[in-house]
């Protein structure tokens, strides 16, 4: 089953004259165990796409599915209880809150979601394997860019969510550190069975991926 | 308060700073209240450690003790709970040595009566028996009197002798110097027509009691001695004035950090953290700065009042400066509410 499913979304903004179209008659499924790529230009409405894949905001016409619950009509409050357990996000900035330490970003995870969150030794395990075991005094002020990146993905994984949606997730990072991210994300789709949505315009992490969709002027299309 | 704790220790200086000014705002506050509170007593301390509930003064004396004149006749038959009590501004000088002169009130009392009888708080020697013996507030001890000390009051021959040191005498910002009423017939240059300035009653009696009389509640006698009023509200307007001023400063604070910190926030939103956390954390954070700044201001104040001179009018009354602190604490958290409203604005769209 698949655990993003977005069916005939439309989406626009403004009214009358001034109206955008940002999105037109999406139709789109993401599958467990494969790393999908949104590749598109700027404006091209792909920012817009994953907000409403994310369950950040509403479509003006279609149906959005998560986990196969159509999340369409959920109140704001519903809608942070899936993000907060079924939706992992890692973003381009300011992923991680600059005076927490790498082990209180988890412990404030744990305040507002007491259960179901990653154990100590699974938490481990995830910080050995994306080798920032050593990190958990760190403030982020004292990491690098790479390794920023690779905590805002152990913190989105926190809480075993099905879906990991990424929004331009190497764009501060060097060629080495961005192939880093890639292989992460793939090894997280296969080894730890997740969704794995990444929108982003790099196009080295084209080799990573299982799928490759294409978005111009809000229209979308398969390329792989 | 887990987020704002770990956010005050990891921006110690920024937060520091914040707190400096609450503690100073605070200092301010306290020191201004002693000080109120200090000159209010120098008006009214004989006055209330007397107990007095009632005083009558003649009627034209326009609800002034000095002024006021009353005949053994206006005063009629007076029961076991009034004292007759004459008052007179006064300067007094040692015989002897190059101390200072002092302006102070003399008051009269009989010793037949309540006041010299049961209300007079002797620190130091003895009260006065006899016409030219006097006892002192104590505060002029500072001044260098002493028990044994013969002084004159205004340009009169009489030597006087002070026998003891009284605690809390002192009426409208003046040290009292308490005698016989035929000494204070004797200062004011009166006949023995009249017997005293006023009566002063340590119940609350009806205007029938002495129907030749003023008569004045306590708070009614208290508010209209020369300047109370006037002193009272200027300082009143101060304190109300900084503490919205407080209010204010913590809600610009808290504004421009939560505008610095709104990117976070959108991300932490999108990350299904509910916005209750948030404002929690937010409203946590006014409070710990607000009581971490007016604990400091307290320490500063206690310190204060441990080192400041005696002759500063300053009068700390603890109940009344924690609750001022307290006032603070909650002025500076629906400071915070400004913040707290674009908190709940967050859309989790910005974070993308």
């Amino acid at each position: 089953m698949a655990t993003i499913e977005l069916k005939d979304v439309n989406r626009s903004f403004g009214k009358g004259v001034g109206q955008v179209q940002a999105l037109t008659a999406i139709n789109f499924q993401a599958e467990p165990g494969e790393l999908t790529l949104i590749l598109g230009p700027s404006g091209s409405g792909k920012s817009t796409f994953l907000t409403i894949a994310g369950g950040l905001r509403r479509p003006s016409s279609g149906q959005v599915f998560i986990d196969g619950q159509d999340i369409s009509n959920l109140s704001s409050r519903e809608l942070d209880q899936l993000r907060l357990n079924k939706i992992g996000f890692v973003l381009q900035s300011y992923n991680l809150l600059p005076y927490l330490t790498v082990a209180e970003q988890f412990q404030l995870v744990d305040r507002v979601r007491p259960k179901g969150n990653l154990s100590p030794q699974e938490l481990d395990q995830l910080l050995q394997e994306l080798d920032i075991d050593q990190l958990k005094n760190q403030y982020p002020d004292q990491l690098s860019g790479g390794q920023n990146q690779r905590v805002a993905v152990a913190r989105a994984l926190y809480t075993n969510p099905a879906i990991l949606l990424a929004d331009e997730p190497t764009a501060a990072l060097d060629s080495v550190r961005g192939a880093a991210v890639g292989r992460e994300f793939k090894m997280l789709a296969k080894k730890k069975h997740k969704t794995v949505l990444v929108v982003t315009h790099d196009l080295r992490l084209k080799e990573y991926a299982d799928r490759i969709f294409e978005i111009n002027d809000g229209k979308i299309k398969q390329t792989k | 308060m887990f987020l704002a704790i770990r956010e005050i220790k990891h921006n110690k200086l920024h937060y520091g700073l914040i707190i400096g000014m609450v503690a100073l705002i605070g200092y301010l506050m306290f020191m201004l209240v002693g000080l109120m509170l200090g000159l209010a007593n120098e008006n009214t301390a004989a006055i209330k450690s007397w107990d007095t509930q009632t005083v009558y003064l003649n009627k034209d004396a326009n609800e002034n003790l000095s002024q006021s004149l009353i005949s053994k006749q206006q005063a009629g038959k007076m029961n076991s709970h009034e004292a007759l009590v004459g008052t007179v501004p006064v300067v007094l000088r040692k015989t002897s040595g190059h101390e200072a002169k002092q302006s102070i009130q003399f008051m009269g009392l009989s010793k037949s009566q309540y006041i010299y009888r049961n209300k007079l708080k002797i620190t130091e020697g003895r009260k006065p028996t006899k016409a030219h013996e006097i006892v002192l507030d104590e505060s002029l001890k500072d001044k260098g009197y002493k028990v044994g000390s013969h002084v004159k009051l205004n340009s009169q021959s009489t030597t006087y002798r002070v026998v003891g040191f009284v605690k809390d005498a002192q009426l409208n910002i003046a040290s009292l110097a308490i005698g016989s009423l035929s000494t204070w017939q004797e200062l004011k240059g009166t006949s023995n027509q009249f017997v005293a300035s006023g009566i002063l009653s340590d119940r609350s009696l009806s205007a029938s009691h002495h129907r030749q009389l003023a008569r004045y509640s306590v708070n009614q006698f208290i508010q209209k001695l020369p300047g109370y009023s006037a002193q009272n509200v200027t300082f009143e307007f101060m304190i109300g004035f900084l503490m919205v001023i407080s209010l204010i400063v913590i809600a610009v604070f808290l504004y421009i950090l939560t505008m610095q910190k709104l990117p976070e926030y959108a991300v932490l939103r999108a990350q299904g953290i509910p916005v209750k956390t948030l404002v929690w954390g937010t409203l946590a954070e006014a409070i710990i700065l607000m009581v971490a700044g007016v604990v400091i201001g307290l320490v500063l104040t206690f310190g204060t009042s441990l080192a400041i001179p005696a002759a500063v009018p300053m009068l700390i009354k603890w109940p009344l400066t924690l609750l001022i602190g307290c006032s603070l604490v909650i002025l500076g958290t629906i400071g915070a509410l400004l913040p707290v409203r674009i908190i709940t604005k967050i859309d989790p769209v910005d974070a993308i």
